[in-house]
């Protein structure tokens, strides 16, 4: 996994603060379980803000 | 000031921010690391971390996660993260108004330079709080409004002119102390003649900030 776990253990979704999980499908993400927002991972930096989360299904790559 | 201006300003300054601020700020940067605690502290949040001029100088058993609302600055952060061999170190783009870590996650919480150059500079104390651990030391080192009328002038009169480069000029540190209820251990006076402070406290108890009661001063 190219994100750390020990970082992935403290970081919650802005919108919710439930704990987020890592993905890599159609590029990297972190999801959010509870209200299905994805944020996306870009050139290894996670973008956790609300107004670059994507919502519902997967689409484009970040 | 509103985000989307400042989001635009420093994405102008990230190419050249290191050669206009490097020098005048690497004196206050470094006494930051003078009030950490004794014990190297295990975990550290900094806040508005930009091209991470401070990342070199962290010990490399402390783990620090770095965050800020600019892409463009982080980019740059990336890549001194890859030149200096940092590992111990993780970027986040993120807003400081709204961390996204759970309450007392970090020993430390930094912010050097940051809290004139946002539209909420309580906000972001209030989250810095939340996110240290009781008994943390959480430090910010920024440049205030002179308590010396005629400074107090020249520096309200120029700040129109710094706010499109993304900072303000005339934060006042009494009213933002009481706006945010923050008891300082200590304030210590850095970088040139002492014109910008670094603000030292201790997180004594868990729980959120009290405000103090009534309107702070000059508001």
């Amino acid at each position: 996994m190219p994100i750390d776990k020990d970082l992935l253990d403290i970081l919650a979704c802005p919108a919710c603060r439930t704990p987020v999980t890592y993905e890599a499908r159609d590029g990297e993400w972190l999801v959010c379980a509870a209200c299905s927002r994805r944020y996306p991972i870009r050139d290894g930096i996670p973008v956790m803000l609300l107004e670059e989360a994507q919502t519902g299904a997967p689409k484009a790559s970040p | 000031m509103d985000q989307a201006s400042i989001d635009r300003a420093y994405a102008r300054l990230s190419r050249h921010y290191d050669l206009l601020f490097e020098r005048v700020f690497d004196g206050g940067r470094r006494r930051i690391f003078r009030a950490l605690p004794d014990r190297p502290a295990a975990r550290v949040l900094e806040v508005g971390v930009g091209t991470g001029l401070s990342l070199p100088l962290y010990p490399k058993t402390t783990r620090v996660v770095g965050i800020d609302y600019s892409g463009d600055m982080l980019r740059c952060a990336s890549e001194r993260i890859h030149l200096d061999r940092l590992p111990n170190v993780s970027l986040l783009r993120m807003d400081a108004t709204n961390l996204v870590f759970p309450d007392g996650t970090f020993d430390a919480v930094i912010a050097a330079y940051v809290i004139s150059a946002t539209p909420h500079p309580e906000r972001v104390i209030a989250e810095m709080w939340r996110v240290c651990r009781s008994g943390g030391r959480i430090l910010f080192l920024n440049h205030f409004l002179s308590e010396n009328t005629l400074l107090a002038r020249v520096e309200r009169g120029i700040n129109r002119w710094t706010k499109p480069w993304g900072f303000r000029t005339d934060l006042e540190l009494a009213g933002l102390l009481q706006q945010t209820g923050l008891r300082p251990d200590r304030i210590e006076r850095v970088n040139l003649f002492g014109m910008w402070r670094l603000v030292v406290c201790t997180k004594r108890k868990a729980g959120s900030l009290t405000p103090a009661t009534g309107s702070p001063p000059g508001t």
